[in-house]
């Protein structure tokens, strides 16, 4: 099992802060990254360039962005409701952080290791939804109330087909896990600690994907609406809501909006990479290696996604969400739990 | 449609969405990056007039005959020339065109009598003034002055081959007449008388 950095630096404040410093480093450079790159998808997929003027092939541009964003005036509209108004984007971006700092990216080192890291991860999730409402009712403006809204009623709708496709990976665990080697003992493998999730998949040779299609699928889709990506995107449709939630957020608070929303998009694809793809697990390369390469795999499918499909309409989001997900994914886990109990 | 066949047939139809985006990956790109590729225009572009560098001059070949100037309708064309030392071809000095007025209508190209008018690619031509005068001759200043020694060579050349010629075809005349004289004495009482 990995070694947590509290196992190899005994003092906690020595620990978290290297850890803190970790976890930012990795997610400031994947925003950049991920902002980039998600602007050259779009533009190979619509036969165009992206940009291409600052830096190689563009890779600066974000960077260039950023300073932008920072040197740009923090406007606060008249009658916003203060500590809402100005808390909701903390609120919005600390819990992400915190999820981050729970992966399990290689077989020998983590930054923590919990046994409930699945559940604190779906906690942390809901967290981002709370701020987005906050940012919302604070801003005394009716596209980011209406924007807040709706965010609120899909990532409440959404959050039950996640976690229910992600139980019957639990279950799996579970079963699977029975004679689960840990550090030269055997021990009945936790279904929710992420890093057993994956030992199991590592040490039976077999990823869950193949087990679990379906719930991945649904796992995946489920990912897209709680991090409000495309085709999921109505807390902020542009042609309806200007910019939904984050309206009235100018300079360096919209940039910690949209810092959480590429980190959750991260997060998520963290997260189905130990859940269904076997996280560290793999030939040839490192831990880490792998374990990155399938996270950036599946942030490419969530930028594919978004610039394939058109925006769902309010009801027919809800309709897919209750009338589809929901039942196929208790169906999947009554099924699992069935064949869990037989074999 | 069933429930599960709905949701079997709109899935089918989201990967085919994929697939038809994953087609495009690999395609070239339809933009240029503009200001450093430019587009291929075609040959029947009209944009703002330029002088032609001709080649068998290697300049261009205004005879400031303001033919141009007279028949432009936004008034545009402004063209000072004349007579050049030691040559017998006028030439301007000076044309200036204001292209905040030119409409493009293409009438001083049609009516040039030496045909070294023409229109140029320039499309993405812009100014922070209202005034837009370009003088056509600047990129031609380095040429003019190469030319003019040229043409003078070739001016003088010519008008010395006349001056021979003609000096030939004097002779000639002078020794028909001599000749005439000789042969028959009395015509030239003749023509005397």
């Amino acid at each position: 099992m990995p070694r947590t950095l509290l196992d190899i630096f005994p003092n906690p404040l020595i620990a978290v802060g290297i850890g803190i410093t970790a976890v930012m480093t990795v997610l400031s450079v994947n925003t950049l990254f991920c902002i980039w790159f998600e602007r050259k998808v779009s533009a190979w997929i619509q036969l165009r360039m992206g940009p291409m003027e600052v830096g190689f092939h563009g890779t600066m541009q974000t960077v260039a962005d950023m300073v932008k964003l920072l040197g740009k005036q923090l406007v606060t509209p008249k009658g916003i409701d203060k500590p809402l108004y100005h808390l909701a984007p903390i609120v919005v971006f600390a819990p992400v952080v915190a999820a981050a700092s729970l992966m399990p990216f290689s077989e020998s080192v983590a930054i923590t290791n919990t046994n409930i890291g699945l559940v604190l991860v779906f906690m942390f999730g809901g967290f981002a939804s709370i701020g987005i409402f906050m940012g919302g009712w604070g801003s005394n403006n009716k596209y980011a109330l209406l924007g807040a809204m709706r965010s609120v009623a899909q990532n409440i709708s959404y959050e039950i087909p996640l976690i229910l496709s992600s139980l019957s990976v639990v279950l799996l665990v579970g079963a699977m896990g029975r004679e689960f080697a840990v550090d030269g003992g055997v021990i009945q493998a936790n279904g929710m600690n992420l890093a057993h999730i994956t030992g199991v998949q590592a040490q039976r040779g077999v990823w869950f994907l193949l087990l679990q299609p379906l719930a991945f699928i649904i796992f995946f889709i489920a990912v897209l609406a709680e991090t409000n990506r495309a085709p999921f995107d109505i807390p902020e449709a542009e042609s309806e809501l200007i910019a939904g939630f984050h309206t009235e957020y100018s300079g360096m608070r919209f940039g910690l909006f949209f810092f959480a929303e590429f980190s959750n998009m991260f997060i998520g694809a963290m997260v189905a990479t130990i859940l269904f793809l076997g996280g560290w697990d793999g030939p040839v390369l490192p831990g880490p290696a792998w374990f990155f390469l399938k996270t950036y795999f599946l942030v490419f499918c969530m930028m594919w996604i978004r610039w394939t499909y058109p925006r769902l309409r309010f009801d027919q989001l809800m309709t897919f969400a209750w009338g589809i997900l929901v039942p196929l994914s208790i169906l999947n886990l009554l099924i699992t739990a069935f064949l869990v109990k037989v074999f | 449609m069933s429930y599960v066949g709905s949701i079997l047939s709109g899935f089918w139809s989201l990967l085919n969405g994929l697939g038809i985006t994953a087609r495009h990956f690999g395609r070239k790109n339809v933009t240029l990056t503009y200001p450093h590729e430019k587009p291929e225009l075609s040959g029947e572009f009209r944009s703002l007039i330029s002088l032609i560098q001709l080649p068998e001059l290697g300049t261009h070949d205004c005879v400031a005959c303001l033919q141009c100037e007279k028949i432009c309708p936004s008034y545009c064309i402004k063209i000072e020339g004349g007579k050049v030392e030691g040559m017998k071809r006028k030439r301007a000095s000076k044309f200036e065109v204001d292209f905040a007025l030119c409409s493009l209508c293409g009438l001083c190209i049609d009516v040039c009598p030496t045909d070294t008018l023409e229109y140029s690619k320039l499309y993405d031509e812009a100014g922070y003034e209202r005034e837009w005068v370009f003088d056509l001759l600047d990129p031609f200043e380095s040429l003019e002055e190469e030319f003019r020694e040229k043409q003078r060579e070739v001016d003088a050349k010519v008008a010395a081959e006349k001056a021979k010629k003609k000096a030939a075809a004097l002779q000639a005349k002078a020794e028909a007449e001599a000749a005439a004289a000789q042969d028959s004495p009395t015509s030239g009482g003749e023509v005397q008388s």
